[in-house]
């Protein structure tokens, strides 16, 4: 029995190592397969890889580089762009850099836009017009000047707001001064709900089609007659907010209220938040066709002067163009504006007023008397313009200006032919001969000169660095 | 008096509400500066945009003149699509205009489709004006580059996907079938300019470059003197001479620029003048984005010939 037990352990113990051996030899097996997978699967993934590379060398090799641009050594070729079948789906998953572009321009990227326009003015005129201080640019007669050299700041403050700031030298007298002065300066909250947009700070008010126009972008030399007469030479320029509201309607419509203080002394001048300058303007734009197009407009501008009188100017605006299909610029642009002032003024009266003088009873002389009362002046003045430019260079143009004086009477017409020459987008000369009637001498005679007729030649030089906006229609 | 201005206050509020964003309203606005991007846009939003683009496809999209006309487009957009890379900066005008916080810079709502783009001609040395127009930040035409489309419209997806998130699987899927389509008119386009690869080519203005790279064209010169500057008569007396040492036969006009020069160039030196597409509308053949690149190589084939 011994036997047969110590036979069984015997054959176990010589069985053992075979059996575990045997194991042993499926699973190193099973590893070699699975390795000898795994190495077919790596190496099908290296054949696709230099394939897909091979490819792309051939495509890369066979492609010419970019020729070089116009300017020699301005620019150097980038990589060749890559056609739909070399892009990948993992490049086209690969996170963008947002910021690529900017690390092009460098590391002293700027985060807002900045220009400067120059605008220089030569005018020649008559001996006694320069007399009488009574030309266009009243003071600086038969002069050439700097009338607005502006440095232009403008961009997004952050998400929900851009500012835009111009500051603005030219010459205010004759002589060497040029003085420096601060022209606008503004914030616009672009993210208001229900299409609301506020535009708060220093500004060139959005009354009629010019009064916003710097003097550089003017489509003529000068400001029309009846804006200087009804704003002053430079303008209706405030402090205040405005507020602009586009409704969702099938056309384009828009409604602005601002409310000012009212510094500008030639129509207000109360300059106080108390008495505030009220102004409101609507406009509205028909496109005629895909070739012409027609702006109209209304603006109205409620305020008190520096005597706390009420004073309130009312303007209609008209635009139209017509640009032919495929020109770069119009054949054809038509614009009028005119302004209703209605102003209370104060004035004096003489009065003659009896007298007795030897004290029975009957009036025997006369006395004059003055007396001071109100009066509403009501005027009108307006320009119609008329600009033909068959070249992209040259353009050709006429203004004709019919204003009445806003508190003097009296009135003046003027008519203004012009040439503008365009070397580039960049910079312009023009060329205007203005022809002027006044009908009183009221206003315009200083150091003894009169101006009744006048007649100016002006030559203008414009030009823009750098950075500036389109322009709108 | 009162009575007419409560009739008309009346109806504003009537059109008003009619009209007004909320009203029905369930296909996404988008708003392109050019047609191409309004092209590629509806292949990629298909049935759930509603696409309106603010140039026409025959103007210089640097100088598009802004109108309100193109504020009330855009006064009801919920997505802009814009070119970048300077082309269509005027649109900044337009949507300062437009009163819609949905697409002012930096909103959701707004797509730059030169992000990741590989751009062609990017200055390496200082520039500034007496170059001409140049691009500052390098060409900006590339929107009919076919092999640029993948970028483009991958850029549409994600702006619209992020306007619009649970549509994106539409978007992709979109995507993908109309890049499969252009693929294919991509190999025959190749095809067909393979026998021309190399050759050389005179521009009026540098807008052509992705098109020249991508089917193996050099262009050779510039009609305009430096970018936007006319042609001066010393310029063009090189151009010719040029054109007659080096055999070139073509010179690429775009539709707003003077055909007449480029083509009495063109007979001096033995050559022809030809109109392309530059962009989608650009000529009457230039229907939509495949047939506009489709005129443009079989033009462009047939006067190299």
């Amino acid at each position: 029995m011994h036997i047969v037990i110590a036979s069984g352990i015997a054959l176990l113990l010589a069985l053992l190592p075979v059996a575990v051996a045997a194991q042993d030899a499926d699973a190193l097996r099973r590893e070699l397969e699975q390795m000898r997978k795994d190495f077919e699967r790596m190496q099908q993934q290296y054949q696709k890889s230099i394939e897909s590379l091979t490819e792309r060398l051939k495509r890369l090799e066979t492609q010419p580089a970019p020729p070089a641009p116009p300017s020699p050594g301005a620019t150097a070729p980038a990589p060749p762009p890559r056609s739909a079948a070399q892009l990948t789906p993992l490049d086209l998953a690969r996170p963008r850099e947002p910021f690529s572009l900017y690390q092009q321009r460098g590391a002293g990227q700027l985060l807002f836009d900045m220009g400067v326009t120059g605008d220089f003015v030569a005018n020649l005129t008559q001996r006694n017009v320069d007399k009488a201080n009574a030309g266009t640019f009243a003071g600086r007669e038969n002069r050439f000047f700097p009338r607005e050299i502006e440095l232009n700041l403008f961009g997004q403050i952050d998400p929900y707001a851009r500012a835009e700031v111009r500051i603005e030298a030219g010459e205010e007298a004759p002589g060497e001064e040029t003085g420096v002065r601060l022209a606008e300066a503004t914030i616009t909250l672009l993210t208001l709900p229900y299409g609301f947009q506020a535009k708060l700070g220093q500004m060139r008010a959005r009354f009629g089609l010019t009064n916003m126009t710097h003097e550089h972008d003017l489509p003529f030399v000068d400001r029309p007659d009846v804006l200087r007469m009804f704003f002053g030479e430079d303008g209706l320029t405030e402090k205040g907010v405005e507020i602009t509201w586009v409704p969702p309607l099938p056309f384009y419509l828009e409604i602005l209220g601002g409310v000012f203080n009212g510094d500008n002394e030639t129509a207000f001048g109360r300059g106080k938040l108390t008495e505030p300058l009220v102004t409101g303007r609507v406009r509205t734009f028909l496109e005629i066709t895909d070739t012409s197009a027609l702006q109209i407009g209304a603006s109205v501008a409620n305020g008190r002067t520096a005597d706390r009188l009420r004073s309130t100017l009312v303007g209609y605006e008209m635009k139209y163009k017509y640009r032919p299909e495929g020109w770069l610029h119009p054949l054809l642009t038509l614009s009028s504006e005119g302004i209703w002032s209605i102003r209370r003024v104060e004035v004096s009266q003489d009065v003659e007023v009896p007298i007795d003088t030897d004290g029975d009873g009957v009036p025997d002389d006369v006395t004059t008397e003055t007396t001071f009362g109100k009066r509403t002046r009501d005027r009108f003045g307006f320009y119609v313009q008329g600009e033909l430019q068959p070249f992209r260079r040259w353009a050709f143009g006429a203004r004709y200006d019919n204003t009445e004086y806003p508190v003097n009477p009296g009135r003046q017409w003027a008519i203004e032919p012009y040439i503008s020459f365009f070397p580039s987008e960049f910079l312009r000369f023009r060329l205007a001969y203005k022809h002027t009637e006044r009908t009183h001498r009221f206003g315009f005679t200083d150091n003894g000169g009169s101006a009744g007729i006048m007649d100016e030649l002006f030559l203008q030089a414009t030009f823009i660095l750098g950075a500036h906006p389109a322009h709108p229609f | 008096m009162q009575r007419v201005l409560t009739r008309l206050a009346l109806a504003a509020i009537v059109v008003g509400v009619a009209v007004s964003p909320t009203a029905g309203a369930s296909r996404l606005r988008v708003v392109a500066t050019i047609p191409d991007l309004k092209a590629l846009t509806e292949a990629v939003g298909g049935d759930l945009v509603d696409v309106d683009a603010l140039a026409r496809g025959n103007q210089n999209a640097h100088e598009v003149e802004v109108r309100p006309s193109q504020m009330l487009k855009l006064r009801r957009a919920d997505v802009l699509v814009e070119n970048g890379l300077e082309l269509d900066a005027w649109v900044d005008v337009v949507v300062l205009g437009a009163n819609n916080p949905k697409i002012v810079r930096g909103a959701p709502g707004v797509i730059d489709v030169s992000r990741g783009m590989s751009v062609l001609e990017v200055p390496t040395t200082r520039v500034d004006r007496s170059m001409g127009d140049v691009h500052p930040l390098g060409n900006p035409h590339f929107s009919l580059d076919p092999g640029l489309a993948p970028v483009i419209t991958q850029n549409i997806v994600d702006g619209l996907a992020r306007v619009a998130p649970e549509h994106r699987t539409t978007f992709e899927k979109n995507r993908e079938q109309f890049l499969a389509k252009l693929e294919n008119a991509t190999a025959g386009w190749t095809k067909a300019m393979e026998p021309f690869r190399g050759a050389k080519v005179i521009v009026y203005h540098p807008q052509w470059i992705y098109l020249l790279t991508r089917f193996g064209l050099v262009q050779a010169n510039t009609l305009e003197d430096r970018p936007g500057i006319p042609p001066s008569p010393s310029h063009v007396a090189r151009v010719i001479r040029q054109m007659k040492d080096e055999r070139i036969k073509v010179i690429i006009v775009e539709p707003w620029n003077d055909l007449r020069l480029a083509t009495r160039i063109a007979d001096e030196a033995g050559g022809r003048a030809i109109v392309l597409a530059p962009m989608v509308g650009g000529v009457k053949q230039a229907e939509n984005y495949i047939s506009t690149i489709d005129y443009n190589v079989r033009t462009l084939a047939e006067a190299l010939r």
